[in-house]
């Protein structure tokens, strides 16, 4: 067939074997690749006995079907284990290079399992896999194995944790091509919790594309469209994703000091702005991508990747601190030890707080730039007041008696956009499978950007239909695997048009919807037979109760439970918030049922 | 009860919907899902001049007592939402748009803008054009592909995620037209500026 | 006199990040300002409304509407079509 390689790579890490077998192509069609695919498989793999940190937890990594295809973003990838640190399913996916070179390996999916004896990395080229004992290379930091193990962009890809995926960190993320990272929800500690120190792919297969033709109309086509949108074209390229910082702040929805305000008055010293007049040294971009939203930044003590305006925002309102280059510095450091900076930047916010009101002994406090790397490297490796911070906000906040000081939904912690602010955001936040993520249906589109249309950021009233869409979109497009910024120059019936054309097999924009939709009720269904509940859809007290005392959202708390009631009749669900069979049904899921 | 901001919004593009001609004083509709329900425009309302009590809520999956004053195409919005990602649907009687599917099974733009933004509105049939199931299936399965379809000889149906998103699409497709027609009347040989166009029509 | 805060490329064409300027409507502080930094108006206007995507706050809410009142200690923040993640 064309598009998916129709292959499986299954590696058992307990015996240092493998066996490859062809992947399934009737769940291909049903659940396409990436976040989808990988979903489905690990629904089948790993069951609420399962501790994420146990040999019986998996990392399936995957592609999709037009990756490597060279269609504009086609270098995604996605790892889908059960997540450490929320016990929810969890997927990550990253761009870079590994991606494509792991679809030229040859395989749509790489499974491992169990845990080795002793620390191994893998190597994968042209079809040869080799196990080498990684003893000397245990401990190593991400810039320099990456090195070490030979890096180069186009041929040869590295793909490892670091110290803090070692140490078993519930925040570590595993990196891909020195600094691209799967980051959220700690896949980097079920890999270090399997011995695994990197995977390295060579390879070189090429995807077929069923019609060649139209593939290049489609193809010129989206080039034009990219060039033509501004957002594409000038402001990603010029500023990167900080250019956020202003507009989030202006607008009274930059979370600040732990979400304790929504507006920083240091934003616009952590801008994009100030960050390409600055520390810019020029923008870069993932293989088979016209936009180059990457940023290479340089401080007087480090060069390299980033930082992102999550990043930035993390170590920045977030911790309330307005020095640039230490936030720069502080996301080079969790990219070398392989750490989530999101989750890491609003694990030290909260121990921030905690600090100042005395419910914890430390030094740490808002403002303190300084205090970033030493504490960023104490989590790493669990030391001093690291071995707190190492496992979370929530964890944390737990042990200090204030678990309600944990700016997180389903214990992963929240990105910068405040939903005091959005109310879109804050239904989003509570009802995301993997925990409070942005990327699950970002409503920064709608709700601030007017993309495709400006609506009401206050609005409650019918809000759920759009978290519902944007939710099922994005579901979508993490399974075939692409990269989101297509989508804000691209609408997605292009992609059901590429999809339809790589592969040979007809999907309207309706069914790649519909693909999405799936995605998303087959992850809910793993997470109730986990065990999550109605209750688990919810947020801080902070953000239900207190509303901001200034600014533009001054007075409002995010309205949960209207959204949430309307949410749920609208996902075809009952009222608490269950999948109901008619729905499943209609989603080719019934038959999962038989095993709940 | 209806979010006072709804209401506005559907006044403001039922307004700009009539000054722009493409509805008659009662004709065309306009609809946005709100979950598991429907706000539609009531019977015989003026779709250019909408007063709050002019929109009617009801449920998307079967009927309740707002369907007795919901609009007679109801049954249409209802399957486009329960077959398609539609947040909103405007359904209107754009004239030239709707002369050219008299015999046409395809619009396929020669202007920039509608080349750019739709590529292709196909174009579908029905005997009885008006509040059948067969007709209600038959311009939802269109929609599942394409945002805006023409229904022959009756108007145009749009889907977008808000009311005017799916008016743009509306508008754009008139225009388009209207530019269409008026090269007919020059009638010179058409100079292609477009790179790769003779693919529209696959789209 | 009401301010304008301007972001990302328009600062550049501008030359500045900030200016105070007259007009008693969002419209017509717009008005005086392409009028003074005439290398904005392409960006920010077109046929007498605003560009697609052009976003603009006042006192941090968005404003679709030029005819908006605005007050001696408004703030009027305009931003480039932009977008992150």
């Amino acid at each position: 067939m064309a598009g998916w390689s129709e292959k499986v790579l299954d590696i058992d890490l307990n015996t240092q074997t493998y066996k490859t077998y062809p992947l399934d192509m009737e769940m291909a069609r049903l659940f396409v690749g990436g976040r989808g695919l990988g979903a489905r498989l690990l629904w089948d793999m790993v069951g609420p006995e399962v501790d994420p940190l146990s040999p019986e937890n998996v990392l399936i990594f995957t592609n999709g079907p037009l990756t490597g295809t060279g269609y504009q973003t086609s270098n995604r990838f996605s790892v889908s284990t059960k997540s450490p640190l929320t016990g929810t399913v969890l997927d990550a996916n990253s761009g870079g290079f590994w991606g494509m070179q792991f679809k030229k390996a040859g395989y749509d999916v790489m499974i491992i399992r169990g845990k080795s004896e002793k620390p191994v990395w893998i190597e994968i080229k042209y079809g040869v896999i080799t196990f080498h004992d990684a003893s000397e290379l245990w401990g190593m930091r991400v810039f320099d194995l990456t090195k070490k193990l030979e890096q180069n962009n186009n041929k040869r890809n590295v793909l490892c944790i670091g110290p803090a995926g070692e140490n078993l960190s519930r925040i570590a993320s595993i990196m891909n091509d020195r600094e691209r990272a799967l980051a959220r929800g700690g896949p980097g500690a079920v890999m270090g919790s399997k011995n695994l120190k990197a995977i390295v792919v060579e390879g070189k297969d090429r995807p077929v594309i069923h019609d060649p033709e139209r593939f290049k109309f489609l193809l010129y086509e989206t080039r034009k469209l990219l060039a033509a949108s501004p957002l594409t074209s000038q402001a990603l390229p010029e500023f990167g994703t900080v250019v956020l910082m202003n507009i989030m702040n202006n607008i009274g929805a930059l979370a600040t000091r732990n979400h304790q305000q929504t507006q920083f008055e240091g934003a616009e010293a952590i801008s994009g702005e100030e960050l390409t007049e600055k520390y810019l040294v020029k923008n870069a971009s993932c293989w088979a991508c016209p936009i180059g939203c990457t940023r290479m930044s340089k401080t007087g003590k480090v060069e390299g990747e980033g930082p992102e305006f999550e990043s930035t925002w993390a170590f920045g309102a977030q911790c309330g601190i307005d020095d640039l280059p230490a936030i720069i510095e502080a996301n080079s450091l969790c990219n070398d030890l392989g750490l989530d900076t999101i989750s890491v930047g609003s694990t030290i916010a909260c121990a921030m707080e905690l600090s100042e009101k005395g419910y914890m002994d430390s030094d740490l406090r808002f403002g303190r730039s300084d205090q970033l790397a030493p504490t960023i490297e104490a989590i790493a490796y669990r030391r001093d007041v690291g071995s707190d911070l190492a496992d979370g906000s929530l964890r944390l906040a737990t042990k200090y008696g204030h678990s309600e000081l944990s700016m997180s939904a389903k214990g992963l912690e929240f990105p910068a956009y405040d939903p005091r602010g959005m109310q879109g955001q804050g239904l989003l936040y509570a009802t995301s499978n993997r925990g409070g993520c942005h990327m699950r249906g970002n409503m920064v589109g709608p709700e601030v950007l007017g993309l495709p249309k400006m609506i009401d950021r206050f609005q409650v009233q019918g809000k759920s239909s759009f978290v519902i869409l944007h939710q099922n979109v994005s579901a979508a497009i993490d399974s075939l695997v692409l990269c989101k910024f297509t989508n804000m120059g691209v609408a997605d019936e292009y992609f059901a048009r590429v999809l339809s054309t790589v592969t040979g097999i007809q999907y309207d924009t309706g069914e790649l919807t519909r693909v999405g939709e799936r995605v998303w009720n087959l992850e809910r269904l793993y997470n109730l037979r986990e065990g999550f509940s109605r209750t688990d859809d919810t947020l801080p007290p902070r953000l239900l109760n207190e509303a901001p005392t200034d600014g533009p959202s001054q007075g409002w708390v995010v309205q949960l439970e209207p959204m949430l009631k309307e949410y749920y009749r609208g996902r075809g669900w009952d009222e608490n918030g269950v999948p109901r069979p008619q729905k499943l049904e209609e989603l080719k899921l019934a038959d999962l049922l038989v095993r709940n | 009860m209806v979010d006072k901001r709804i209401y506005e919004m559907f006044r403001e593009i039922g307004r700009d919907l009539y000054s722009a001609n493409m509805i008659s004083s009662h004709g065309g509709n306009m609809s946005i899902r709100l979950g598991d329900r429907v706000v539609i425009k009531r019977r015989g309302a003026m779709l250019g001049n909408l007063k709050e009590h002019d929109l009617i809520e009801t449920r998307l999956d079967k009927n309740d007592s707002g369907v007795a004053l919901a609009s007679t195409e109801l049954l249409v919005h209802r399957t486009v939402y329960m077959n398609t990602p539609a947040l909103a649907i405007v359904h209107c009687h754009p004239r030239t748009a709707i002369a050219f599917s008299l015999s046409r099974d395809e619009l396929v733009p020669i202007d920039n803008e509608a080349s750019y933004l739709l590529k292709k509105i196909p174009v579908v049939t029905e005997e009885f054009a008006s509040g059948t199931p067969e007709m209600a299936k038959k311009v939802a399965n269109a929609l599942k592909n394409y945002k805006i379809i023409m229904l022959r000889g009756h108007g145009s149906f749009a889907t977008g995620q808000t009311l005017d998103e799916a008016f743009h699409w509306s508008s754009t497709l008139e225009e388009s037209c209207q530019i269409e027609l008026a090269a007919k009347l020059i009638n010179e040989p058409f100079i292609e500026y477009r790179k790769m166009s003779e693919s529209y029509n696959k789209f | 006199m009401p301010t304008v805060k301007l972001y990302a490329n328009l600062r550049k064409l501008a030359g500045t990040k900030e200016l105070s300027t007259t007009g008693a409507t969002v419209g017509a502080v717009l008005n005086e300002l392409v009028k003074w930094n005439p290398a904005l108006r392409d960006v920010v206007l077109e046929n007498g409304g605003l560009r697609p995507h052009i976003v603009i706050t006042l006192n941090g809410h968005n404003i679709t509407d030029l005819g908006t009142p605005v007050m001696e200690q408004d703030i009027i923040a305009i931003f480039p079509p932009i977008a992150g993640g």
